[in-house]
């Protein structure tokens, strides 16, 4: 087996003199490790106080996320020599989570938010049999509406990195999103969809940024972004009216007209008040004094509209 | 010549239709002729999804297919129509049955998606397309001595399948800087925070908190200015205390243009620094 020679960077958190400071520790050691045999390798045998949580070191009991050279995911499951950059990797503990010492974070406020979103099925007496004797029939292709978001083993990782939590530390959290629209999923689930999506909304779907981090950092190829533009869909699609709301349905039907989005009008329609009719205004002002004439205002349909508006009805039909 | 096509999005209209000016600039100045694809439509922006997400895998196969009919390959400044369309043709390329529908429907406009044309964003064109040595060829004039902070934006390093530089340690945006003759200032508190553009009318509140975190790092480390790739990071980013650009206004300056054919005046917080 092959010994290489790099330097293990690691955010070290002391509860009892409350100091947080980087270390390094220089490490030979065999080129198959994982991230977290090489976190054992340096407690073994360089430091015993170094704290960091795992248990099954099979990527499915969630406990090891951290943040390896600025990216979130499982330290069991990733190659230690393939993030090695510049000979140094770099390890810290997951953000937005109060770290108990190390590598260490309390998940407890992230199960909170998770508590609040009713992350469990309620049985509809419609679907559900009312006793043990009856199986509670899931065909496949309704399995299949929520399958991948069931491997979601709570590790975290997407918590720990998501922008949106940045700007609000109440923002629910993508894998709490993604449970929300998993149970809305679910033929057994007997919860209206109206107070599911209340709960999501809450800190919750209109203040995600797309951002896609969640995405990267997903151990299992869950995809909370995307759950997220599902529920403002459901939520659009039961009638809720909003700011968000009235954007996409903009959105959709000036692209369907003209091929792209009005963005000149987007703000009025939007905002659907003084506020937003006065950004617009502003935007026309803006716009005449730099010389500018009203028909390069808005999108123009292209010509051959109507062959691309056939396009997206039949993708609408057929895909 | 070499030939690109140029994808219009919605940042080369309404109030920022200027941008199609410093992108046709940007491509004159670097040798390159930019082809407008004329008929190509709105990469769903990441808000088509919440109508029918199926749709957006076919809006961006027909704008994909609008460049391989012109046999050229597509070139969007913008980082989100990037990273849609890159998905797209991830998509598309690895399941057959996808593309065979999707083409199908495609030929009623006499289009096809072959999967011919590589998706370009200003990064990895200046990288990959231009080629680093000729576009140091153009540079006329330096940045002496000014510092400015590189500002990615998310979506050209994620998700990680369609990411155009390693995510975890990016360097094409200095490489690109360094021969302006800055300094780069890297490793700034936040440069990797998202500047909440797409939540400008979901929650306009969340988009005000996020966009000042990383100018506020910046400054911080003393950057005279940010340089981000992307029109829309440039848009949610501009107006507050330190100034932000896009790469391409800057290198347009450096090969010749005056700032004000760059649109450095139309910024909110002007940009005050100084070349030879
Ligand atoms: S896409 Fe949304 S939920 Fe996912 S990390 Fe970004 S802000 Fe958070
Ligand atoms: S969605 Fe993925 S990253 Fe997030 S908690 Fe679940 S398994 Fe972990
Ligand atoms: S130790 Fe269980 S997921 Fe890593």
């Amino acid at each position: 087996m092959k010994k290489i020679k790099y330097t293990a960077k690691i955010k070290r958190y002391n509860p009892e003199t409350k100091e947080s400071y980087w270390q390094d520790f220089e490490v030979e050691v065999e080129d198959s490790l994982t991230v977290l045999e090489l976190l054992m390798h340096i407690k073994d045998k360089i430091d015993a106080s170094l704290t960091f949580r795992a248990f099954c070191r099979s990527a499915i009991c969630g406990s090891c996320a951290m943040i390896i050279n600025g990216r979130a995911g499982l330290a069991c499951k990733i190659q230690a020599k393939d993030k090695i950059k510049n000979g140094v990797i770099k390890i810290e503990p997951l953000h937005h989570l109060p770290v108990v010492k190390d590598l260490v974070v309390d998940q407890e406020p992230a199960f909170e938010k998770f508590k609040k979103v009713k992350p469990y099925l309620v049985p509809d007496p419609k679907v559900v049999p009312d006793n043990n004797k009856v199986e509670s029939l899931v065909l496949p292709e309704e399995f299949a509406r929520y399958d991948k978001q069931t491997d979601c083993i709570l590790c975290m990782a997407c918590y720990g990195q998501c922008n949106a939590l940045e700007g609000d530390e109440k923002y629910l959290g993508p894998f709490q999103l993604t449970k929300v629209f998993r149970f809305i999923m679910d033929t057994r689930d007997g919860m209206d969809v109206e107070e599911r999506i209340k709960l999501a909304e809450d800190h919750g779907i209109w203040e995600c940024v797309q951002c896609q981090m969640c995405l990267a950092a997903c151990p299992k190829g869950v995809k909370p972004g995307d759950d997220i533009l599902e529920l403002r869909r459901i939520a659009k699609d039961i009638g809720e009216e909003n700011i968000a709301t009235r954007r996409a349905k903009f959105w959709f039907a000036t692209v369907f007209e003209t091929g792209q989005i009005d963005k000149w009008h987007l703000p009025e329609v939007a905002f659907g008040d003084e506020k937003g009719k006065a950004v617009t205004k502003k935007l026309e002002e803006e716009f005449r004094s730099r010389g500018m004439k009203e028909d390069e205002f808005g999108p123009k349909p292209f010509p051959g509209i109507e062959k691309f508006r056939n396009f997206i009805k039949k993708l609408e039909k057929e895909l | 010549m070499k030939k690109i096509g140029i994808y219009p999005g919605c940042c080369f209209q309404g109030a920022d239709i200027h941008n199609y000016d410093i992108t046709t600039d940007f491509l004159n100045r670097m040798g390159v002729e930019g082809i407008l694809l004329d008929r190509a439509a709105c990469c769903g922006g990441g808000v088509i999804d919440e109508t029918n997400k199926k749709i957006v895998y076919g809006l961006n196969a027909r704008n994909i297919a609008l460049a391989e009919e012109k046999g050229v390959d597509l070139y969007t400044p913008c980082n989100t129509c990037y990273m849609i369309i890159a998905k797209t043709k991830l998509a598309l390329d690895s399941d057959p049955g996808l593309k065979e529908k999707i083409n199908e429907i495609l030929a009623e406009e006499g289009l096809e998606y072959k999967g011919t044309a590589k998706i370009y964003h200003t990064l990895n064109l200046i990288r990959d397309f231009i080629g680093m040595d000729t576009y140091k060829s153009k540079i006329q004039r330096k940045f002496e001595g000014v510092k400015v902070a590189p500002y990615y934006g998310c979506h050209v390093l994620t998700p990680n399948e369609v990411a155009l530089d390693d995510p975890e340690n990016p360097t094409v945006l200095q490489e690109i800087l360094k021969p302006l003759g800055v300094e780069v200032v890297e490793g700034y508190q936040n440069e990797q925070t998202c500047c909440g553009y797409h939540a400008r009318f979901t929650d306009p509140e969340q988009k005000e908190r996020l966009a000042v975190k990383p100018l506020e790092g910046a400054k911080e480390a003393g950057a005279d200015v940010v340089a981000t790739p992307c029109p829309l990071c440039h848009k949610a980013m501009d107006g507050y205390e330190e100034p932000i650009l896009q790469v391409t206004q800057l290198i347009n300056v450096a090969c010749g243009a005056t700032p004000k054919d760059a649109f450095w005046d139309l910024n909110k917080t002007e940009v005050k620094i100084s070349f030879s």
